[in-house]
């Protein structure tokens, strides 16, 4: 999250992609960088062990998300308008 | 800023949390869609970090992007340097990074 | 929990504060200390007063960690006053970037820091560096290690199976805080191989497994006792296998003596133990069976071919050597590290660097 964060700062839309188990953590990060919009990329845990075929279903996961954030279209699941914070 | 409080019962405690600071960082302006943009792909050496990017990267290239560039960072765990983040912001329109697991 | 209210004329029922703290969640499972003004005014004091200044953030949460935070939570811990210094250092040490406390709190290893004190601070607070190091029965080793881990999980937030994700953890994150043996050493301790003068104090972290026992009762030479060391060192189980980075080994006294009897230095040791370990390519590729393994965390000097032999560090002075423990027994013990993602750093209590080679930023230097 921190290098996502950063380029943002230096104006550069950034997406980075954890797998779901990582969701919490990645959450924590962006309350503390103030970075409550960065929305990361959420894919199914695990990774690490992955065959070629697995690896290619997680970047079809991946990938509409990934343009969703990286575009003006918010990720569907705040149903558009501002992320609420709980 | 204090972290001492007082119970209903008058007894005094102490949060041990401390503070949490932040100021909130505004997000980069967005282009309309990917289309003709330089996508900056910034591998964290994780396991299958590599084959995933270059999977989503493939799987993106349906979007048109301009370019597609690739960049690995050295340590999965350590933040980038700000030396690669300049390269990349300098770079790239928009950047997708792999893998926090 | 609860806010602050103006005392009312029928105050709510006395609540047991033991069982409270319990309740928020501010304990590693044990019982903690109530704090109260005067116990948390007393180790501000030991700090130095200003309670609101703010010594450093504690990822992954990046609480901020201010002198009367530090403070709370060295009461909670069950520490006296005079170790509130040294408990600071070691927050500072952990807490600089070249230790990555981040990647070490988040982790599914079960790495967690371990410290050990150099200098005369150890006598000062009456720390144990003897028999039982390692173990329970000494306040100050006990209650700094306690504190610390406290922090990390109070203000790092470093909640366990929240943000602490370690699949196994170990019994270190409970406490894990020894000091070195200088007075039984054959050797200069530590800090001094680093640049330190000998009357410096220093706090030295690392993330680390927990102590592998060396038992050697029969070798009478250097070799003999440093081949254990090395066959502990020689597995694919640890972290540094496959992971690289660095680690420790703590040598008890009595092969301590018998390595320098034959004249041995520090370095001599180090350099053995290093040039000895006989992992190869195959064991940590696992021989292909999964497919070609390339391994980007280890040196990409390391041939990667069947038969070569690999170091389980980079370098020998990635093996951070200490004499610790009893004057009887003929043990030592190897505490393999997380890995390259974090390096272990060094700090002086007063803040002031070293005069050896390592890069110090703000008092803390790399290792």
């Amino acid at each position: 999250m921190h290098d996502t964060a950063k380029l943002e700062q230096r104006g550069v839309p950034a997406a980075v992609i954890v797998t779901a188990a990582f969701v919490r953590e990645a959450e924590v990060q962006r309350a503390a960088l103030g970075a409550g919009d960065l929305e990361p990329v959420v894919i199914t845990h695990p990774l690490s062990t992955l065959s070629e075929d697995e690896i290619e279903a997680r970047a079809q996961e991946a990938a509409p998300q990934i343009e969703r954030v990286l575009t003006r279209r918010p990720p569907p699941q705040h149903g558009g308008g501002a992320p609420a914070r709980e | 800023m204090t972290s001492r409080q007082t119970l209903p019962s008058g007894q005094i405690v102490f949060d041990p949390r401390g503070a949490v600071a932040a100021t909130e960082i505004r997000l980069a302006p967005r282009p309309e869609t990917l289309r003709g943009v330089r996508l900056g792909v910034l591998d964290n050496s994780k396991w299958n970090a590599s084959k995933l990017l270059r999977h989503a990267a493939a799987a993106l290239d349906g979007f048109e992007p301009a370019a597609v560039n690739r960049y690995v960072k050295d340590s999965f765990s350590r933040e980038a340097g700000d030396a690669l983040l300049d390269r990349l912001a300098a770079e790239n329109d928009v950047v997708v990074t792999a893998i926090g697991d | 929990m609860s806010t602050a209210q103006t005392a009312s004329p029928q105050a709510a029922e006395t609540v047991d504060l033991v069982e409270w703290y319990f309740r928020q969640g501010w304990t590693d499972g044990l019982p903690v200390v109530p704090p109260t003004p005067e116990s948390v005014e007393s180790m501000v004091a030991a700090l130095g007063g200003d309670p609101d200044r703010v010594e450093t953030r504690v990822p992954p949460r990046w609480g901020s960690l201010t002198r009367e935070v530090l403070a709370v939570n060295l009461v909670l811990a069950g520490c006296r006053p005079a170790y509130a210094p040294l408990v600071r250092a070691a927050m500072l040490a952990l807490c600089s970037p070249h230790f990555n406390l981040h990647g070490v709190q988040a982790t599914t290893h079960m790495a967690a820091p371990l410290l050990v004190v150099n200098g005369p601070v150890r006598t000062e607070i009456g720390m144990n560096a003897g028999a039982n190091v390692f173990g329970s029965g000494n306040r100050a080793n006990a209650t700094i290690g306690r504190a610390v881990r406290l922090m990390l999980l109070n203000v790092g937030g470093a909640q366990p199976g929240d943000l602490d994700k370690s699949t196994l953890g170990h019994p270190g994150k409970y406490t894990f805080c020894i000091a070195e043996n200088e007075e039984a050493s054959p050797w200069a301790p530590y800090h001094v191989e680093r640049g330190y003068r000998p009357d410096d104090s220093t706090v030295f972290c690392i993330a680390a497994e927990g102590p592998h026992s060396v038992t050697n009762h029969v070798a009478d030479d250097p070799e003999g006792v440093l081949d254990s060391i090395v066959s502990a060192m020689s597995t694919i189980a640890h972290n540094n296998a496959v992971s690289s980075g660095a680690c420790a080994v703590v040598i008890g006294p009595e092969h301590a003596a018998t390595i320098a009897a034959r004249g041995w230095t520090r370095a001599d040791v180090r350099r053995y133990l290093w040039s000895h370990t006989d992992n190869t390519w195959d064991d940590v590729s696992f021989g292909d069976r999964y497919g070609r393994v390339y391994n980007r965390n280890l040196p990409r000097w390391y041939r990667r071919r069947p038969g070569a032999r690999i170091p389980i560090v980079p370098d020998p002075d990635d093996i951070h050597l200490f004499v610790a423990g009893g004057e009887a027994g003929r043990f030592s013990a190897f505490l393999p590290g997380w890995g390259h993602m974090t390096s272990p750093v060094l700090r002086a209590l007063d803040g002031r660097a070293g005069g050896g080679r390592a890069p110090c930023v703000d008092g803390t230097c790399e290792l």
